[in-house]
Protein backbone atom coordinates (compact mmCIF):
# COMPACT_ATOMS: atom_id res chain seq x y z
CA UNK A 1 0.00 0.00 0.00
CA UNK A 2 2.77 2.60 1.09
CA UNK A 3 5.01 1.74 -1.93
CA UNK A 4 1.57 1.83 -3.99
CA UNK A 5 1.46 5.68 -2.73
CA UNK A 6 4.95 6.60 -2.62
CA UNK A 7 4.47 5.37 -6.79
CA UNK A 8 1.43 7.45 -7.29
CA UNK A 9 2.87 10.56 -5.88
CA UNK A 10 6.15 10.25 -7.91
CA UNK A 11 4.34 9.80 -11.28
CA UNK A 12 1.76 12.87 -10.19
CA UNK A 13 5.86 14.53 -9.49
CA UNK A 14 7.27 13.53 -12.41
CA UNK A 15 3.95 14.31 -14.57
CA UNK A 16 3.73 18.02 -12.98
CA UNK A 17 5.68 20.93 -14.79
CA UNK A 18 9.16 22.19 -12.57
CA UNK A 19 7.46 24.16 -10.23
CA UNK A 20 5.57 21.16 -8.88
CA UNK A 21 1.96 23.05 -10.43
CA UNK A 22 -0.86 20.37 -10.77
CA UNK A 23 -2.72 20.18 -14.30
CA UNK A 24 -6.48 19.67 -14.83
CA UNK A 25 -6.07 15.70 -15.41
CA UNK A 26 -3.57 15.16 -12.43
CA UNK A 27 -6.33 16.83 -10.39
CA UNK A 28 -9.08 15.02 -11.57
CA UNK A 29 -6.94 11.70 -11.10
CA UNK A 30 -6.53 13.12 -7.88
CA UNK A 31 -10.36 13.40 -6.34
CA UNK A 32 -11.17 10.83 -8.56
CA UNK A 33 -8.56 8.24 -6.36
CA UNK A 34 -10.03 9.81 -3.45
CA UNK A 35 -14.01 8.93 -4.27
CA UNK A 36 -12.80 5.37 -5.12
CA UNK A 37 -11.60 4.92 -1.49
CA UNK A 38 -15.74 4.83 -0.45
CA UNK A 39 -17.72 4.27 -4.12
CA UNK A 40 -14.85 1.39 -5.73
CA UNK A 41 -14.77 2.26 -9.37
CA UNK A 42 -15.33 5.26 -9.37
CA UNK A 43 -15.20 7.26 -12.91
CA UNK A 44 -15.24 10.53 -13.64
CA UNK A 45 -18.34 11.94 -15.45
CA UNK A 46 -18.38 15.14 -16.72
CA UNK A 47 -21.96 15.03 -17.71
CA UNK A 48 -22.33 15.11 -13.60
CA UNK A 49 -20.09 17.63 -13.59
CA UNK A 50 -22.31 19.37 -15.90
CA UNK A 51 -25.21 19.24 -13.77
CA UNK A 52 -23.45 20.26 -10.91
CA UNK A 53 -22.32 23.11 -12.76
CA UNK A 54 -25.95 24.27 -13.85
CA UNK A 55 -27.94 22.80 -11.25
CA UNK A 56 -30.36 25.48 -9.22
CA UNK A 57 -29.13 25.22 -5.76
CA UNK A 58 -31.66 28.10 -4.33
CA UNK A 59 -29.28 28.05 -1.30
CA UNK A 60 -27.93 31.71 -2.02
CA UNK A 61 -30.80 33.42 -3.46
CA UNK A 62 -28.14 36.41 -5.00
CA UNK A 63 -26.27 33.03 -6.20
CA UNK A 64 -28.64 29.99 -6.91
CA UNK A 65 -25.98 28.58 -8.91
CA UNK A 66 -22.45 28.63 -10.53
CA UNK A 67 -23.40 30.21 -13.36
CA UNK A 68 -24.89 33.21 -11.68
CA UNK A 69 -21.48 34.83 -11.98
CA UNK A 70 -19.09 32.44 -13.93
CA UNK A 71 -21.83 32.67 -16.90
CA UNK A 72 -23.30 29.51 -19.04
CA UNK A 73 -20.42 29.62 -21.20
CA UNK A 74 -17.12 28.68 -19.80
CA UNK A 75 -14.73 29.71 -22.26
CA UNK A 76 -16.05 33.24 -21.69
CA UNK A 77 -15.53 35.72 -19.15
CA UNK A 78 -18.17 35.61 -16.33
CA UNK A 79 -19.71 38.55 -14.16
CA UNK A 80 -19.67 38.87 -10.24
CA UNK A 81 -23.50 39.48 -9.39
CA UNK A 82 -22.31 40.99 -6.36
CA UNK A 83 -19.54 42.99 -7.30
CA UNK A 84 -19.68 43.07 -11.12
CA UNK A 85 -16.07 42.02 -11.26
CA UNK A 86 -15.09 40.25 -14.13
CA UNK A 87 -14.06 36.52 -13.56
CA UNK A 88 -11.04 34.98 -15.68
CA UNK A 89 -13.09 32.23 -18.26
CA UNK A 90 -13.48 28.83 -15.95
CA UNK A 91 -11.82 26.61 -19.00
CA UNK A 92 -8.20 26.24 -18.95
CA UNK A 93 -8.61 26.11 -22.68
CA UNK A 94 -9.47 29.52 -22.83
CA UNK A 95 -7.76 30.35 -19.02
CA UNK A 96 -4.30 28.16 -18.56
CA UNK A 97 -4.12 29.59 -15.11
CA UNK A 98 -7.17 27.35 -14.27
CA UNK A 99 -6.94 24.36 -11.82
CA UNK A 100 -2.88 24.40 -12.15
CA UNK A 101 -2.63 24.95 -8.31
CA UNK A 102 -4.13 22.27 -5.73
CA UNK A 103 -4.10 24.26 -2.78
CA UNK A 104 -6.24 27.08 -4.92
CA UNK A 105 -8.58 24.85 -5.82
CA UNK A 106 -9.32 23.49 -2.61
CA UNK A 107 -9.95 26.89 -1.47
CA UNK A 108 -12.87 28.17 -3.87
CA UNK A 109 -14.52 24.58 -4.07
CA UNK A 110 -14.76 25.15 -0.08
CA UNK A 111 -15.53 28.87 -0.24
CA UNK A 112 -17.80 28.51 -3.30
CA UNK A 113 -19.77 25.15 -2.02
CA UNK A 114 -20.64 26.42 1.01
CA UNK A 115 -22.07 28.92 -0.07
CA UNK A 116 -23.89 27.78 -3.20
CA UNK A 117 -24.42 24.05 -2.71
CA UNK A 118 -24.65 24.69 0.99
CA UNK A 119 -22.28 22.06 1.90
CA UNK A 120 -18.09 21.47 0.53
CA UNK A 121 -18.63 19.46 -2.21
CA UNK A 122 -17.76 16.18 -2.17
CA UNK A 123 -14.11 14.08 -4.21
CA UNK A 124 -15.94 12.86 -6.40
CA UNK A 125 -18.24 15.97 -7.01
CA UNK A 126 -14.92 18.03 -7.42
CA UNK A 127 -13.73 14.88 -10.24
CA UNK A 128 -16.61 15.18 -11.99
CA UNK A 129 -16.51 18.91 -12.06
CA UNK A 130 -12.94 19.39 -13.18
CA UNK A 131 -13.49 16.64 -15.51
CA UNK A 132 -16.82 18.77 -17.08
CA UNK A 133 -14.61 22.00 -16.71
CA UNK A 134 -11.80 20.59 -18.64
CA UNK A 135 -13.83 18.24 -21.49
CA UNK A 136 -16.84 20.65 -21.89
CA UNK A 137 -20.66 19.29 -21.33
CA UNK B 1 -9.93 58.43 45.30
CA UNK B 2 -13.15 59.52 43.38
CA UNK B 3 -14.34 58.78 39.57
CA UNK B 4 -12.18 60.48 37.00
CA UNK B 5 -12.78 60.58 33.37
CA UNK B 6 -9.87 58.63 31.51
CA UNK B 7 -11.20 57.78 28.41
CA UNK B 8 -12.57 60.82 26.19
CA UNK B 9 -15.79 60.13 23.82
CA UNK B 10 -14.20 59.95 20.44
CA UNK B 11 -12.08 57.01 21.99
CA UNK B 12 -15.00 55.27 23.54
CA UNK B 13 -16.41 55.51 20.22
CA UNK B 14 -13.80 55.10 18.01
CA UNK B 15 -13.00 51.59 20.32
CA UNK B 16 -16.45 50.28 19.96
CA UNK B 17 -16.77 51.23 16.33
CA UNK B 18 -13.50 49.27 15.47
CA UNK B 19 -15.16 46.25 17.33
CA UNK B 20 -18.19 46.36 15.31
CA UNK B 21 -16.45 46.81 12.03
CA UNK B 22 -13.90 44.06 13.19
CA UNK B 23 -16.43 41.51 13.50
CA UNK B 24 -18.59 42.36 10.54
CA UNK B 25 -15.57 41.88 8.41
CA UNK B 26 -13.80 38.94 10.04
CA UNK B 27 -17.22 36.96 10.00
CA UNK B 28 -18.27 37.98 5.75
CA UNK B 29 -14.47 37.13 4.54
CA UNK B 30 -15.79 33.86 3.50
CA UNK B 31 -18.59 34.92 1.43
CA UNK B 32 -19.11 36.36 -2.14
CA UNK B 33 -22.65 37.36 -1.25
CA UNK B 34 -21.49 39.62 1.19
CA UNK B 35 -18.54 40.57 -0.41
CA UNK B 36 -19.24 44.13 -0.98
CA UNK B 37 -20.76 44.78 2.88
CA UNK B 38 -17.30 42.92 3.57
CA UNK B 39 -15.48 45.72 1.38
CA UNK B 40 -17.30 48.38 3.42
CA UNK B 41 -16.54 46.94 6.27
CA UNK B 42 -13.23 46.41 6.28
CA UNK B 43 -12.85 49.89 4.84
CA UNK B 44 -14.56 51.21 7.87
CA UNK B 45 -11.47 49.91 10.00
CA UNK B 46 -9.07 51.66 7.70
CA UNK B 47 -11.43 54.75 8.67
CA UNK B 48 -11.38 54.24 12.44
CA UNK B 49 -7.86 53.74 12.54
CA UNK B 50 -6.69 56.79 10.51
CA UNK B 51 -8.88 58.28 13.21
CA UNK B 52 -7.09 57.39 15.66
CA UNK B 53 -3.92 58.13 13.96
CA UNK B 54 -4.93 61.46 14.32
CA UNK B 55 -6.17 61.14 17.88
CA UNK B 56 -2.81 59.98 19.07
CA UNK B 57 -1.61 63.08 18.46
CA UNK B 58 -4.57 65.74 18.92
CA UNK B 59 -6.54 63.20 21.69
CA UNK B 60 -6.95 64.04 25.67
CA UNK B 61 -3.86 62.99 27.94
CA UNK B 62 -4.37 59.18 27.87
CA UNK B 63 -5.30 59.03 24.52
CA UNK B 64 -2.59 60.29 23.46
CA UNK B 65 0.80 57.87 21.78
CA UNK B 66 2.94 59.85 24.17
CA UNK B 67 0.88 58.69 27.12
CA UNK B 68 1.55 55.19 26.34
CA UNK B 69 5.04 55.04 24.74
CA UNK B 70 6.72 52.10 26.69
CA UNK B 71 9.71 50.21 25.94
CA UNK B 72 9.54 46.24 25.39
CA UNK B 73 11.38 46.01 29.25
CA UNK B 74 8.89 47.80 30.45
CA UNK B 75 5.88 45.50 28.61
CA UNK B 76 7.89 42.32 29.81
CA UNK B 77 8.15 43.33 33.49
CA UNK B 78 4.66 44.67 33.17
CA UNK B 79 3.77 41.13 32.50
CA UNK B 80 6.02 39.57 34.76
CA UNK B 81 4.44 41.49 37.81
CA UNK B 82 0.68 40.53 36.31
CA UNK B 83 1.56 36.51 36.52
CA UNK B 84 2.76 37.30 39.72
CA UNK B 85 -0.67 38.93 40.88
CA UNK B 86 1.00 42.25 42.01
CA UNK B 87 1.17 44.28 38.91
CA UNK B 88 1.79 48.42 39.32
CA UNK B 89 -1.26 50.33 38.19
CA UNK B 90 -1.78 52.70 34.96
CA UNK B 91 -4.46 54.84 34.70
CA UNK B 92 -4.39 54.63 30.75
CA UNK B 93 -2.65 51.84 28.80
CA UNK B 94 -0.27 49.72 30.85
CA UNK B 95 2.96 48.74 29.16
CA UNK B 96 2.18 45.59 27.75
CA UNK B 97 -1.57 46.91 26.78
CA UNK B 98 -0.04 49.54 25.21
CA UNK B 99 1.80 47.31 22.34
CA UNK B 100 -1.76 45.17 21.77
CA UNK B 101 -2.96 49.25 20.44
CA UNK B 102 -0.22 49.19 18.20
CA UNK B 103 -0.06 45.70 16.70
CA UNK B 104 -3.55 46.19 16.47
CA UNK B 105 -3.83 49.25 14.28
CA UNK B 106 -0.42 47.83 12.45
CA UNK B 107 -1.95 44.90 11.71
CA UNK B 108 -5.60 46.65 10.88
CA UNK B 109 -3.89 48.74 8.37
CA UNK B 110 -1.86 46.13 6.81
CA UNK B 111 -5.19 43.97 6.73
CA UNK B 112 -7.09 46.65 4.97
CA UNK B 113 -4.57 47.57 2.10
CA UNK B 114 -3.40 44.14 1.32
CA UNK B 115 -7.87 43.86 1.01
CA UNK B 116 -7.86 46.70 -0.88
CA UNK B 117 -5.00 45.52 -3.35
CA UNK B 118 -7.01 42.16 -3.58
CA UNK B 119 -10.19 43.33 -4.17
CA UNK B 120 -8.68 45.81 -6.51
CA UNK B 121 -6.73 42.37 -8.07
CA UNK B 122 -3.43 44.16 -7.85
CA UNK B 123 -1.17 41.78 -6.66
CA UNK B 124 -1.52 38.18 -7.25
CA UNK B 125 -2.68 35.02 -5.44
CA UNK B 126 0.03 35.01 -2.59
CA UNK B 127 -1.64 38.67 -1.33
CA UNK B 128 -5.06 36.66 -0.37
CA UNK B 129 -3.21 34.53 1.42
CA UNK B 130 -1.19 37.70 3.17
CA UNK B 131 -4.61 38.65 3.61
CA UNK B 132 -6.67 36.07 5.57
CA UNK B 133 -2.94 35.57 7.83
CA UNK B 134 -3.04 39.15 8.48
CA UNK B 135 -6.74 38.98 9.75
CA UNK B 136 -6.15 36.05 11.66
CA UNK B 137 -2.87 37.49 13.53
CA UNK B 138 -5.19 40.55 14.18
CA UNK B 139 -7.96 38.15 15.71
CA UNK B 140 -4.91 36.60 18.09
CA UNK B 141 -4.02 39.88 19.29
CA UNK B 142 -7.69 40.75 19.93
CA UNK B 143 -7.99 37.76 21.82
CA UNK B 144 -4.96 38.54 23.76
CA UNK B 145 -5.68 42.33 24.20
CA UNK B 146 -9.04 40.31 25.86
CA UNK B 147 -7.48 37.78 27.77
CA UNK B 148 -4.82 41.18 28.64
CA UNK B 149 -8.44 43.38 29.74
CA UNK B 150 -9.83 40.19 32.08
CA UNK B 151 -6.98 39.39 33.63
CA UNK B 152 -6.12 43.35 34.33
CA UNK B 153 -9.26 43.84 35.51
CA UNK B 154 -9.28 41.20 38.01
CA UNK B 155 -5.98 42.14 39.26
CA UNK B 156 -6.71 45.19 39.69
CA UNK B 157 -10.70 45.08 41.10
CA UNK B 158 -11.20 47.52 38.38
CA UNK B 159 -14.05 46.82 35.70
CA UNK B 160 -11.66 47.76 32.42
CA UNK B 161 -14.74 46.89 30.08
CA UNK B 162 -17.11 49.21 32.03
CA UNK B 163 -14.35 52.12 31.78
CA UNK B 164 -14.28 51.50 27.95
CA UNK B 165 -17.92 52.36 28.08
CA UNK B 166 -18.57 55.11 30.73
CA UNK B 167 -14.66 56.29 30.35
CA UNK B 168 -14.46 56.30 34.06
CA UNK B 169 -11.55 54.88 36.98
CA UNK B 170 -10.72 55.55 40.35
CA UNK B 171 -8.49 58.19 40.58
CA UNK B 172 -7.20 61.57 42.35
CA UNK B 173 -8.48 64.54 40.39
CA UNK B 174 -5.66 65.97 39.12
CA UNK B 175 -5.37 63.27 36.96
CA UNK B 176 -8.21 63.24 34.98
CA UNK B 177 -8.99 64.56 31.97
CA UNK B 178 -11.57 67.21 30.85
CA UNK B 179 -14.71 66.24 29.71
CA UNK B 180 -14.24 69.02 26.47
CA UNK B 181 -13.81 67.95 23.11
CA UNK B 182 -16.71 66.02 22.85
CA UNK B 183 -18.12 67.03 19.77
CA UNK B 184 -14.92 65.60 17.95
CA UNK B 185 -17.28 61.70 19.15
CA UNK B 186 -18.20 62.56 15.53
CA UNK B 187 -15.10 62.18 14.01
CA UNK B 188 -14.54 58.52 13.77
CA UNK B 189 -17.80 57.74 12.77
CA UNK B 190 -17.61 60.10 9.88
CA UNK B 191 -13.85 58.36 8.54
CA UNK B 192 -15.96 55.20 8.96
CA UNK B 193 -19.10 55.98 7.35
CA UNK B 194 -16.93 58.35 4.19
CA UNK B 195 -13.83 55.04 4.27
CA UNK B 196 -16.58 52.93 3.57
CA UNK B 197 -18.09 54.62 0.82
CA UNK B 198 -14.55 53.57 -1.10
CA UNK B 199 -16.39 50.72 -1.93
CA UNK B 200 -18.59 52.08 -4.60
CA UNK B 201 -15.05 53.33 -6.36
CA UNK B 202 -12.87 50.53 -5.64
Amino acid sequence: MITKKTFITLLLLVSANSTFAETPASLVSGYAAEAAKTSPGFTPSAKRGQSLFTNEWGVSQKMPNCTTCHGKNIKAEGKHVVTEKRIAPFSPAANPERFSSAAKVEKWFKRNCTEVVGRECTAAEKADFIQFITQGG
Amino acid sequence: MKKILIWDIPTRIGHWLLVAVFILSFVTGDSEEWRLFHVAAGYAVGGVLAFRMFWGVAGTRYARFTSFLFSPLQAFRYVIELLKGKPSHWLGHNPAGSYAIYLLILLGFATVVSGFAVYAEIGGEWLEEAHDALSYCMLGIVGIHVLGVIVGSWAHHENLVRSMVHGYKMGNSEEAIDSGKTYWAIAPIATAVLASMLVFIT
